[in-house]
């Protein structure tokens, strides 16, 4: 339906140009900045969203095993999707990709694999065979202008914290390949050369001014549009226009220019951002390890235990819990329940912390008070009922 | 209950969700009520079907007054449209509601079949809705009840911009907003407001048109002290 489409008023494409005389923006910016950029990862490795201003675009790189392309037998190979949700943009349909996400795409493919961005043949598992292919998804979530410079923040963001699984070769023929869990080994980063930056312009007038990162309204309104990537040592990966005003050979080289600078900058963005992911990642590895650490002493009270039992919730449970829990049916608590409160006020730390945390686990959420001592009783009960018993007995 | 003057709901001024039921009409003999938009009479009662505050205009007028970024026609409201396509009899205006708008070729102060104005696509109209409802497209009009020109019509040079309705009805509260009256005291300029969430500026310098809207965009949810401060902060940056 026509009738969703955005349409810039008389009023808005002179106001614009107008502006632009005087190098204003209607946004307040000047006409090199870019606007705010914001890098978000998600939960999953290889996953980003990029806020560049009003625009949003999310990128998710997969990897699956494939067969090589005969021509290069042993390089990996990437592939860029994108998706240009209706949500993002009114004028946006459903379906067949248009030119403009064709468009985006392209350029977004051949700034990473004409510049060698990311490593192919570090990809390849057995040469001929297996070899990783990856896929990069971007999705854009919200049409805000420079689609092109956001989506490609986005790829180089997900490709920077994708993890590939890690596999071995072996077996008889030393063909066969085994994938390995991530939980058993931990998953590799990608080889990634350089940042491939991407920085569009804007053309007004008669190609005379120009502006970096046109919004929604900007690029309606514009002359022509050119989009440079380029990479913070000042190599020239790809340039792309698509027809529009022509510009003349002076003005390329001085947004050449000034794109390097601006990819200088948003690489070490880009390189901050995926640091304090990587080390807030690991820091979290870390935590997982069992540390049975006494953290406080407690007095035998109920709440408190529940709740040192909630705390230790990160603790691993040793298998002495695990044989506790199975071996002593919770009927048999209600006699031995005065012994068993003694016990608890001589037993060393740790085994309060495992057996509570074991307690809370094995009940269900609704840990009532009569019934968690029970638990924990029941935790606890079979070692010192063995040595009682044993001296009993003996 | 028993008097003659129906009592004003309880929940007035209040934000109300849909199911809410703002009247109990069981204690109510022979009163009329007039309802808005985001009310729906069910048997007995009267429930809110949108969520916002409920307003009350005396003696009995009842509505609740949302703020999203599309607009609903209603009569009687001042909206800005673009002109999108001319017919023979009419133009046809993007108001930001469901429908585009028609606007007859005469509906202008001393309209003719000789003078018909020339609007090209993209030509921003300050106009008033005549008729509105769910079935039929929405008609407008560049005249006033008396049929004066009163401002309506084609607006020139400046700059417009989009906003939530919300934000629009702020701008044209009165007393005035202290938004639109801080700036007013520094700076000079004109402003048209159109309740379907569309605003447009013009000033002298396309410098002042840029501080005016970039202060209406960031206001959106601001508080009245808030607003204030937020011009102040602006126009100490400027000078």
């Amino acid at each position: 339906m026509m009738d969703q489409r955005w349409r810039p008023t008389v009023n808005e494409r002179e106001f614009i140009e107008q502006a632009l005389q005087s190098d204003l923006r209607v946004d307040g910016r000047r006409p090199f900045d870019f606007r705010k950029l914001k890098i978000v990862f998600g939960r999953e490795d290889g996953s980003a969203e990029v806020e560049l201003g009003e625009t949003r675009v999310m990128g998710y790189v997969t990897a699956q095993l494939v067969q090589p392309y005969k021509d290069r037998p042993s390089e990996g190979t990437l592939a860029i999707f994108t998706e240009f949700s209706p949500m993002a943009d009114p004028a946006f349909e459903p379906g067949r990709p248009g030119e403009a996400a064709i468009e985006l795409g392209r350029v977004i493919d051949r700034g990473l694999r004409e510049s060698r961005a990311v490593d192919m043949e570090s990809l390849c598992v057995v040469a001929g065979k297996h070899v990783w292919s990856l896929r990069v998804d971007l999705h854009i979530l919200d049409n805000g202008g420079n689609l092109i410079d956001a989506a490609n923040i986005a790829a180089l963001a997900a490709l920077s914290t994708f993890r590939r699984p890690e596999c071995t070769v072996g077996g008889e023929d030393g063909q066969q390949v085994t994938v390995h869990d991530p939980e058993v080994r931990d998953p590799l980063p990608l080889t990634i050369h350089h940042l491939p930056i991407a920085v569009t312009f804007a053309y007004f007038g008669d190609g005379n001014i120009m502006v970096i990162d046109p919004t929604y309204k900007e690029e309606a309104v514009m002359g022509g549009r050119m989009t440079a990537t380029i990479n913070s040592n000042g190599d020239v990966c790809s340039i792309q226009k698509a027809g529009g005003e022509g510009v003349m050979s002076s003005v390329i080289m001085q947004c050449l220019r000034i794109a390097s600078v601006k990819a200088a900058d948003i690489t070490s963005k880009i390189k901050s951002k995926v640091e304090d992911y990587t080390t807030t990642k690991a820091l979290q590895k870390v935590k997982r390890t069992p540390a049975l650490v006494p953290k406080k002493v407690h007095v035998p009270d109920v709440a408190m235990k529940e709740s040192t039992g909630a705390l230790e919730n990160q603790a691993s449970k040793t298998s002495n819990d695990v044989q506790q829990i199975s071996k002593d049916p919770p009927a048999t608590v209600k006699d031995n329940k005065q012994e068993d409160v003694e016990l608890m006020l001589t037993e060393s730390n740790p085994e309060v912390k495992s057996t509570s945390n074991s307690g809370a686990a094995g009940e269900t959420d609704e840990a009532q008070e009569s019934r968690t001592p029970k638990s924990l009783k029941d935790a606890v009960k079979p070692k010192h009922k063995r040595k009682k018993k044993q001296h009993g007995k003996s | 209950m028993e008097s003659k003057k129906p009592p004003p709901s309880a929940l007035v001024d209040n934000h109300v969700v849909p199911g809410d039921v703002i009247l109990d009409l069981a204690d109510m003999t022979n009163q009329t009520i007039k309802l808005g938009a985001g009310l729906r009479q069910d048997y007995d009662t009267i429930q809110a079907t949108s969520a916002g505050r409920l307003r009350l205009s005396k003696p009995n007028k009842y509505w609740v007054e949302s703020s999203q970024k599309r607009y609903i026609p209603s009569v009687e409201d001042t909206v800005l449209g673009i002109v999108v396509d001319t017919k023979p009899d009419n133009f046809l205006v993007d108001i930001k509601g469901p429908n585009f708008a028609f606007l007859p070729v005469l509906s202008f102060e001393g309209g003719t079949r000789r003078n018909i104005p020339k609007f090209e696509i993209g030509t921003l109209i300050y106009a008033r809705v005549v008729k509105a409802n769910s079935i039929m497209n929405p008609e407008l009009s560049c005249m006033d009840a008396s049929g004066k020109a009163a401002e309506f019509g084609q607006l020139k040079n400046g700059y417009m911009f989009d906003t939530s309705t919300g934000l629009s009805r702020m701008l044209l509260s009165s007393p005035t907003c202290p938004l639109l009256e801080a700036l007013g005291k520094k700076l000079s300029f004109e402003i048209a407001v159109g309740l379907n969430g569309r605003v447009w500026v013009n000033a002298p310098s396309p410098s002042n048109v840029i501080v005016v809207s970039t202060a209406i965009i960031r206001s959106e949810s601001y508080t009245q002290i808030q607003q204030k401060s937020m011009v102040e902060n602006l126009l100490v940056k400027l000078s």
